[in-house]
């Protein structure tokens, strides 16, 4: 009789101690604030690292205010050239050593850094690609541009200020680069029956200087060259150079992509009239936000179109475009 | 905790009052606790919600306070500037010399150039007349040509305003080369002295940082912010402009502009906006408090009450044991000792009253009524043995007359027969006999003393029967001193004769046999007479039991006070087979004399 009751009392205090265990353990159910969340550590590779260039700079600033936003480790790497492959490679291999959570890259070729990019999956980390893609499908996901649409738009623009003997001649980045080669598949698309009219085509290597030269040479070589079309800031803004500095401002016309003061200002002056501006900043906002979303495992959109905005003189003034045109810093 | 019934159920279940009020006292604890948990967690929340909005509110009308007070003081300035003769002078006296307006000119400047290296939040100074005529910063600055600064919103705004004051809100100062800068431009009509008419403007484009400044001093917890709409909706200044702008960030514009209370809860309950409007700048400040934050407090509370409530509950159980164990330990110890008078056992069955309440005087009466059932019983058992002795005593006096009658009919036959030695032998034999029962008149003889009157019996017994009956005796000398009720072997002896032997058609025989074992002494009395069946071998010790009594005391007497003189553990035992022959076993205390009985006599 007495054992059994001890037994009752010894069962009543175990549960008591269960409901408080309970207590405890909804308490700890309620806060899942206690739980750290952990920092990730994501590496940056953008094509080049180069602080005149708005649109580089801009996807950066916004790849860091995405790190900042989603408490993330954000390194920042590349080479000093768009056309240095090599030294992107060299960039993939050293961000692999430092065994981050992602990598996140703007591959400088289509296949060039193929093999790099595949080490870094094979390294079990992950891999995001921005603003450019390459020739596997190995990466997580993709924020760019929708680079064939934006080359279109651009294309069918230039249509209207085309005349029909008007001669066309194409200022292209790097060749091989999964951009240059979509943006001018779809500028010959926009362009459609006046895709003939298309008398050549150069790559600066995404240089102003080597752009300023080249569209010199293409401009003796012909004489008939009415609308030079640059598929990015360098070689819009080399060509736009050496148009505005040979004084045919307005003669031979310029449309190109991205966007920095420079450009705007020779919109303004009417040496480009129009330009195609991509959303750079939105671009690495999203490539971390993206990342940050692989890594913990939500359901993200396998290949992201950041956006892209037709300018021209006419439109470049409204509110809209001026929050593309110029990037909000704050305190300028 | 469902109904009385199940109650009922669930209180039945239990096996002890301890238990019983542990458990209820533990869920009426568990009951109130969440009761109270209950209502403080929710007061709690509402409390903080209601301080948060508060502490939002003040901190928002202080903001805005101090943008109103920054802003006024840039009127000052622009009035101060804009009213100067030499303003008015330079844009609009036509008559001036040249030397005149140079110097006007250079006046101005400087002024411009001491108020915007005094404050690093004016980008640009500026006064614009209709005629043409401009002041830009420090001289070196130009206005584009591509923009007529006429067309601008905030130039018009400033023409077209009662007060002749526009506060711009966000956006891109187009109108000077190269540069391209977001400002906040307060724009001040200026009055043509010589037509009293509005006739040009004075600007001053302003940086975010006094107002981010303003608007960053002020925290509303680590994740709050503010930021500032113009009375369209505009975005005029916000911490993250740059995702805004990007279209990745957005805020519930149109519920602010709408709301008529001065803060409401977003319909996915993530934020609490805290809104206040100014009159001076038209703008509206609005703090934005993400409700995670708030209730970070509001877990902590929690954390605390849940805490408590289980250490609390913890300590209630063991209390709630303890007590319980406390208030029914007299109830126990009632129990306990009334399963030992259930017992018999009344010496130790005394209770401690050790409380002055119910169950104290309950344990008062127990006793009393235990005592008095034991005194009872004593007194009943005391005079049950009064009652069995006398009735021994007055059938010790009897002797059965049958035998006494045979006896003297058998020596009657002798003496005829002329056998005088068997009669001699005989008679002496029954005048021992005769002599042993009557002239003791104790209780208790030595065994040695109850061997011969047994002898004496067996001696009469053999002469009667013949060849019918033999007997032997072997006694251990050790026992023969020790004490015996009297008349306990006869009657035994004389059932094995009459039972046993006597429809045994050829000779019996009895063997008796004494000795002693442990702290006992045995006495076996043996035939090899017909026996027993195991229903009369079940009966034996049956008053009811008809039988012949010897000396008109029966085995069962016999038993009987041999137990109740020695205890239940002594007495006689049989051994019995039908055709073989009976074992009766007589054992008494070596110490007979020193039991209870010694105290009655």
């Amino acid at each position: 009789m007495k054992k059994r009751m001890n037994k009752e009392i010894r069962t009543g205090v175990l549960i008591s101690g269960i409901v408080a265990v309970v207590f405890l353990t909804a308490l700890v159910l309620l806060n899942p604030q206690n739980q750290e969340k952990k920092v990730y550590k994501i590496i940056l590779i953008p094509k080049i690292i180069d602080s005149t260039n708005g649109f580089w700079s801009s996807l950066t600033a916004g790849a860091e205010l995405g790190a900042e936003e989603f408490n993330v480790d954000l390194e920042v790497m590349g080479a000093n050239s768009e056309e240095d492959v090599k030294g992107q490679i060299r960039y993939i291999e050293e961000s692999i050593r430092k065994k981050p959570d992602a990598i996140i890259v703007a591959p400088g070729s289509y296949s060039g850094t193929s093999d790099a990019l595949q080490d870094v999956v094979d390294s079990g980390i992950k891999l995001i690609l921005i603003d450019s893609i390459i020739d596997r499908d190995i990466a997580e996901a993709t924020v760019a541009t929708d680079n064939y649409l934006a080359g279109r738009e651009l294309g069918e623009f230039t249509k209207s200020l085309l005349t029909k003997d008007a001669e066309i001649g194409i200022v292209a980045h790097v060749k091989g680069a999964s951009t240059a080669i979509e943006r001018e598949k779809g500028m010959r698309e926009g362009l459609g029956q006046y895709e003939d009219q298309v008398v050549d085509i150069v790559f600066n290597g995404s240089s102003y200087d080597k752009a300023y030269a080249l569209t010199e040479d293409m401009l003796k070589k012909h004489p008939k060259l009415k609308v030079i079309m640059g598929t990015n800031e360098y070689s819009a803004v080399g060509a736009a150079r050496a148009i505005g500095d040979l004084g045919l401002a307005g003669k031979v016309k310029v449309v190109g992509f991205d966007n920095s003061i420079e450009e705007i200002q020779m919109l303004e002056a009417g040496v480009f009239q129009g330009i195609i501006i991509q959303k750079p900043f939105n671009m690495g906002y999203l490539g971390v936000q993206q990342t940050v979303n692989i890594l913990e495992g939500q359901p993200v959109e396998k290949s992201l179109d950041s956006g892209c905005k037709m300018i021209t003189r006419e439109n470049m003034y409204e509110e809209e475009n001026q929050r593309l045109l110029y990037p909000f810093t704050g305190q300028q | 905790m469902k109904d009385k019934k199940g109650y009922r159920t669930i209180f039945g279940r239990f096996k002890s009052i301890q238990s019983t009020i542990m458990v209820s006292f533990s869920v009426l604890m568990v009951i109130a606790m969440l009761i109270f948990l209950f209502i403080a967690l929710h007061f709690t929340k509402n409390t903080i919600y209601e301080n948060s909005v508060n502490y939002s509110s003040q901190i928002i009308e202080q903001v805005n306070y101090d943008i109103d007070s920054y802003m006024e003081y840039l009127i000052n300035i622009s009035s101060i500037v804009s009213k100067s003769s030499d303003v008015s002078q330079y844009l609009y006296n036509e008559d001036q010399t040249e030397e005149e307006t140079g110097e006007e000119r250079e006046r101005i400047l400087s002024q411009f150039v001491t108020i915007r290296d005094s404050r690093n939040d004016i980008y640009n100074i500026a006064a614009v007349a209709n005629n043409g005529r401009s002041v830009l910063n420090d001289g070196s600055d130009h206005f584009t040509e591509y923009i007529n600064i006429k067309d601008e919103s905030w130039y018009r705004a400033a023409l077209s305003s009662s007060r002749g004051i526009a506060i711009s809100s966000s956006h891109v100062q187009n109108a000077i080369q190269e540069s391209y800068k977001w400002v906040i431009t307060l724009s001040r009509a200026l009055v043509n002295y010589r037509t009293g008419k509005n006739d040009g403007v004075f600007f001053v484009d302003l940086n975010y940082s006094a107002i981010s400044e303003l608007c960053n001093n002020n925290s509303l917890g680590d994740k709050g912010y503010i930021f500032i709409l113009d009375e369209n909706g505009n975005i005029v200044y916000h911490p993250k402009q740059q995702l805004m702008y990007g279209g990745l960030m957005t805020e519930n514009i149109d519920q602010i502009m709408s709301s008529k209370s001065n803060h409401f809860l977003t319909k996915t309950g993530d934020k609490l906006y805290t809104i206040s409007k100014s009159d001076i700048t038209g703008w509206t400040v609005v703090g934005a408090i993400y409700t995670s934050e708030l209730m970070k407090n509001n877990k902590q509370a929690q954390m605390l009450y849940f805490l408590v409530a289980a250490v609390l509950l913890l300590g209630v159980t063991v209390v709630s044991s303890i007590i319980s164990r406390e208030i029914t330990k007299p109830i126990r110890q009632l129990r306990d000792s009334m399963s030992l008078v259930e017992k018999g056992r009344f010496d130790k069955a005394n209770v401690d009253v050790t409380a002055e309440n119910e169950v104290g005087s309950l344990s008062k009466s127990f006793n009393v009524m235990t005592e008095r059932i034991h005194t009872l019983m004593e007194q009943n058992v005391y005079e049950q043995k009064q009652k069995r002795k006398s009735e021994l005593k007055a059938l010790q006096a009897q002797i059965n007359p049958h035998f006494l009658y045979n006896t003297l009919d058998s020596i009657i036959w002798m003496s005829e027969a002329g056998k005088s030695e068997e009669v001699v032998l005989m008679t002496s034999a029954l005048a021992r006999l005769l002599r042993q029962s009557i002239s003791n008149a104790k209780e208790e003889v030595s065994i040695g003393e109850e061997i011969d009157y047994v002898r004496s019996y067996l001696t009469i017994q053999k002469m009667r029967y013949k060849d019918k009956l033999e007997y032997s005796i072997e006694m251990s000398p050790e026992i023969n001193h020790v004490r015996i009720i009297k008349l306990a072997l006869q009657p035994i002896v004389e059932n094995a004769i009459y039972h046993g032997l006597k429809y045994k058609e050829t000779k019996g025989n009895i063997n008796i046999d004494g000795y002693k074992l442990g702290r006992k002494a045995y006495i076996t009395i043996s035939d090899d007479g017909v026996g027993m069946d195991e229903e009369t071998l079940a009966h034996i010790f049956d008053e009811k039991q008809k039988e012949h009594k010897a000396n008109g005391v029966g085995v069962p007497n016999v038993q009987k006070r041999l137990q109740l003189y020695y205890g239940e553990e002594y007495g006689i035992s049989y051994i019995s087979r039908k055709g073989a022959g009976t074992v009766a076993t007589i054992t008494v205390p070596l110490d007979g004399g020193t039991n209870d009985e010694k105290k009655d006599e």
